[in-house]
C-alpha cells in the first residue's frame, strides 16, 4: 500500500485550479449561456505570458498579475466582439463557436513559444511548511485557498450583490430582464471578466503545478467542464464538490499500479456517472 | 409574393438518360486512373490521407447536418478503428476489407456505448462527453500505442514493426490511392442509402422538431443512436484505410486537438453539402503540407481553421461548398441570362 498523503495534497491543489475554471465556466454560463470551452486555452495565455516575462528578466510578482490581466482582456474581447453575434443562436453554436476561439488561441501560442518542456516557476514554490508530516509548498496553498476563497466569494457576490441578482435575471431570460432595464451587454461582460480572471488565475497555477504546455493547458478544459456537468451548469456548490474529487481522484490514483496511466480519464468517468445518475428518473428532456 | 421555386423544374419525373451524372462519373474515373502518375510521392501518400479523412469528415457531417449533433470525437474514434484494424490484420493476417470492416464496427460500438448516456440528453451534453471522449481516447491509445505485429493482447512488438498488409488489389502507393478513393465513394453511397431510406426520412423528422417526430412515430433515441453508431462505422473505416495507407500508426497523432479539428474543417468546408467533406479533408491534409512546402508553420493552419471556424458559425453556415455552390449558380444564372437577351 503506497503512502498516499503527499498526493492528497497534490491533488487539493490541483483540485483547487479545477474548481477555480469550473466557478468560472458555471458563472459564465448562468449569466451568458456560453458553456466556453476555451476556458483552458485563455488560462494557457496568461501562464505564457507570465512566463515570458520572467523569462526576459521582468519582475516575478507583477509577471502573473499581467498574464491574468490578458487573459481577462481576451475574454472580454471575445465576450464583447464576438460573443453578442451569436446570442440568437443554439447554445451547442454557441459553445462551438467558443472552440474556435480556443483553437485561435492555441495555434498562436503554438507558433509564438511553441511545445517545449516548460514550467513556470513562482517565487512561493521555494517557501513550505509542514503540515500532518508532508511538506507543502506555498504555492500548493495558496492554490487550495484560492479555490476556496474565490467560490465563496463568487457565491456571495450572485446571491448578495446587485449585479448578482442581475446576472441570475439574464440566467432566466434574457428578453424579460432586457425589458426591465437589466443592461444585457454590460452584465454580459462583467461575467466574461470573471471568467477570464478565474482562468488566467487556474491557468498559471496550472502551469506551476504540473507544466507549461498550450496542449495541456488548453485540454485543463476537460475536468473544469466534467465539474460543471455535475453541477448541472448551474450549481455551484455541486460543481466545486466535482471538481474536489476529480482533482483529488487524479492525484490519488498516481501511485497505483495498473490504472495509474490512466488516471487522466477520470473527468470522463465522473460526467458520465453524473450523466446516468441525472436520467435515474426517467424524464422527458427534448431541445 | 408567389412562390415561383418550382417553376423551372418539371413535376413530371423524365425518363431521359443522366447523361450529365454519366459524364460527371466517366470524367472522375478518367482522372482517378491518370492522377497517381503526375503525382510525386509525397503529394500521393498526403492524398491517401486525404481520401481517408474524406471519409472521417462525411462521419462528422451525417451528424451535424441530418441532426445537428456536434460530435467532437471522431478522430478518436479515427484511432479506435486503425487500432483494431492493425490488431486484426496483424493477429489472424485477415484480409484488408475484413480487418477494415472490424476497425469500422468497433469504432461504431465504441461510440455508441460512451454516446449512449448522451444522446438521451440535450444536444449540448453530446458535445460535451464527446469532446471528454477525445481526451480518454488520447490518454488511452498514448499509453497502449497501435498494434505493430508483436505478441498478446496489445500486441506491441518488441523489434522491428511491421507494416500491415496492404489489400490484395492495391500493394503499389498509386494502386491504393485509387482503392481509397472508392472505398471512400462506397461510404458516400452508404451514406446516400441511409439518406434515401427510413432512416433519413426519420432523421429529417426529428430535424424538423424533436415532438412533431415523437408524435409521428419515430423513435428518436433509436434513431439518433444509429446515426452515431453509422458516424462511428465510418470514422472507424477511414483509421482503417488511414493505417493501411501509412503501414502503422503513431500513437501521439491522435490527441483531442485533432478531433476539434476536424469538426471545425467540416463545418468550414460545408456540413449540408456532398462536397463539405472533400473540402474539409483537402484542408486537414493537403494545406498544411502545402504550408510545409514553403516553410510555414503548422500553427498558423490552426489560426485559420480557427476564424474560418468562427466565420462560418456567424456568417456562413453552409460552409465553403454552399459558398462555391452559390457562385457556381450565381456564374450560370449570368450565362443563361446574357443567352437568353441575344437569342
Amino acid at each position: 500500500m503506497p503512502d498516499f498523503t503527499p498526493f492528497l495534497v497534490s491533488g487539493l491543489a490541483l483540485a483547487a485550479t479545477y474548481v477555480l475554471s469550473a466557478v468560472g465556466i458555471v458563472v459564465l454560463y448562468r449569466a451568458s449561456g456560453v458553456v466556453n470551452f476555451a476556458q483552458g486555452a485563455v488560462g494557457a495565455l496568461a501562464a505564457f505570458i507570465s512566463w515570458s516575462i520572467v523569462e526576459r528578466g521582468g519582475p516575478e510578482s507583477l509577471s502573473w498579475l499581467a498574464g491574468v490581466t490578458v487573459a481577462t482582456l481576451v475574454s472580454l474581447a471575445y465576450g464583447r466582439l464576438i460573443a453578442p453575434r451569436l446570442v440568437s443562436t443554439d447554445p451547442i453554436t454557441r459553445a462551438v463557436a467558443t472552440l474556435s476561439f480556443a483553437l485561435i488561441l492555441l495555434g498562436f501560442m503554438g507558433y509564438l513559444w511553441g511545445e517545449g518542456p516548460r514550467r513556470l516557476r513562482l517565487p512561493t514554490d521555494t517557501m513550505s511548511f509542514e503540515l500532518l508530516g508532508v511538506r507543502v509548498t506555498l504555492t500548493r496553498a495558496i492554490a487550495f485557498g484560492l479555490g476556496v476563497s474565490v467560490t465563496a466569494i463568487v457565491m456571495l457576490f450572485l446571491a448578495h450583490s446587485r449585479m448578482g441578482l442581475q446576472m441570475r435575471a439574464l440566467a432566466s431570460n434574457r428578453e424579460l430582464s432586457a425589458m426591465l432595464g437589466v443592461r444585457v451587454f454590460r452584465i454580459d461582460g462583467w461575467a466574461w471578466v470573471i471568467s477570464g480572471v478565474l482562468a488566467g488565475v487556474s491557468g498559471v497555477l496550472l502551469a506551476d503545478l504540473q507544466r507549461l504546455s498550450g496542449q495541456t493547458l488548453t485540454f485543463a478544459v476537460i475536468p473544469a467542464i466534467a465539474a460543471a456537468v455535475i453541477g448541472r451548469f448551474a450549481s455551484l456548490p455541486a460543481t466545486v464538490a466535482g471538481a474536489l474529487a476529480i482533482g483529488v481522484c487524479e492525484a490519488l490514483l498516481t501511485p497505483v499500479p495498473v490504472i495509474g496511466p490512466f488516471r487522466s480519464a477520470t473527468p470522463f468517468i465522473f460526467a458520465v456517472g453524473a450523466m446516468l445518475w441525472m436520467q435515474r428518473k426517467p424524464v422527458f428532456v427534448y431541445r | 409574393m408567389t412562390d415561383r421555386s418550382l417553376e423551372g423544374v418539371s413535376l413530371v419525373a423524365s425518363s431521359r438518360l443522366p447523361l450529365r451524372e454519366i459524364a460527371v462519373g466517366a470524367s472522375a474515373l478518367a482522372a482517378l486512373y491518370f492522377l497517381p502518375s503526375y503525382l510525386s510521392d509525397y503529394w500521393l501518400r498526403v492524398l491517401i490521407s486525404v481520401a481517408a479523412l474524406v471519409v472521417a469528415s462525411l462521419s462528422v457531417s451525417v451528424l451535424f447536418a441530418q441532426l445537428g449533433m456536434v460530435s467532437l470525437a471522431q478522430y478518436g474514434l479515427l484511432g479506435v478503428g486503425g487500432w483494431f484494424a492493425l490488431r486484426m490484420s496483424h493477429g489472424t493476417g485477415a484480409p484488408f476489407e475484413l480487418a477494415l470492416l472490424t476497425g469500422g464496427a468497433a469504432a461504431a460500438l465504441v461510440g455508441l456505448v460512451v454516446g449512449l448516456p448522451a444522446l438521451r440528453m440535450r444536444g449540448l451534453y453530446l458535445a460535451i462527453i464527446t469532446l471528454m471522449m477525445a481526451g480518454a481516447i488520447q490518454v488511452l491509445i498514448s499509453a497502449f500505442g497501435f498494434p505493430d505485429g508483436g505478441a498478446g493482447i496489445l500486441g506491441k512488438s518488441t523489434g522491428a514493426r511491421v507494416m500491415m498488409a496492404r489489400p490484395f488489389l492495391a500493394q503499389s502507393d498509386p494502386a491504393y490511392f485509387r482503392y481509397a478513393v472508392v472505398i471512400a465513394a462506397i461510404c458516400y453511397l452508404l451514406v446516400l442509402a441511409h439518406l434515401r431510406g427510413r432512416p433519413g426520412r426519420a432523421w429529417a423528422m426529428i430535424r424538423r422538431g424533436e415532438v412533431c417526430a415523437l408524435a409521428g412515430g419515430v423513435h428518436i433515441v433509436a434513431y439518433k443512436v444509429w446515426a452515431f453508431a453509422l458516424a462511428g462505422f465510418l470514422a472507424g473505416i477511414a483509421g482503417g484505410l488511414l493505417a493501411g495507407g501509412v503501414g502503422q500508426l503513431d500513437g501521439s497523432a491522435f490527441p483531442a486537438s485533432q478531433s476539434i479539428m476536424l469538426f471545425a474543417l467540416t463545418i468550414v468546408g460545408g456540413a449540408y453539402s456532398w462536397f463539405g467533406p472533400i473540402i474539409a479533408g483537402l484542408m486537414l491534409r493537403a494545406f498544411p503540407a502545402l504550408l510545409n512546402e514553403f516553410h510555414v508553420d503548422g500553427n498558423i493552419a490552426t489560426m485559420v481553421f480557427g476564424v474560418g471556424l468562427l466565420h462560418a458559425l456567424m456568417t456562413a453556415p453552409q460552409g465553403i461548398a454552399g459558398q462555391l455552390a452559390d457562385a457556381f449558380r450565381s456564374v450560370s444564372k449570368l450565362v443563361k441570362g446574357n443567352g437568353g437577351t441575344t437569342a
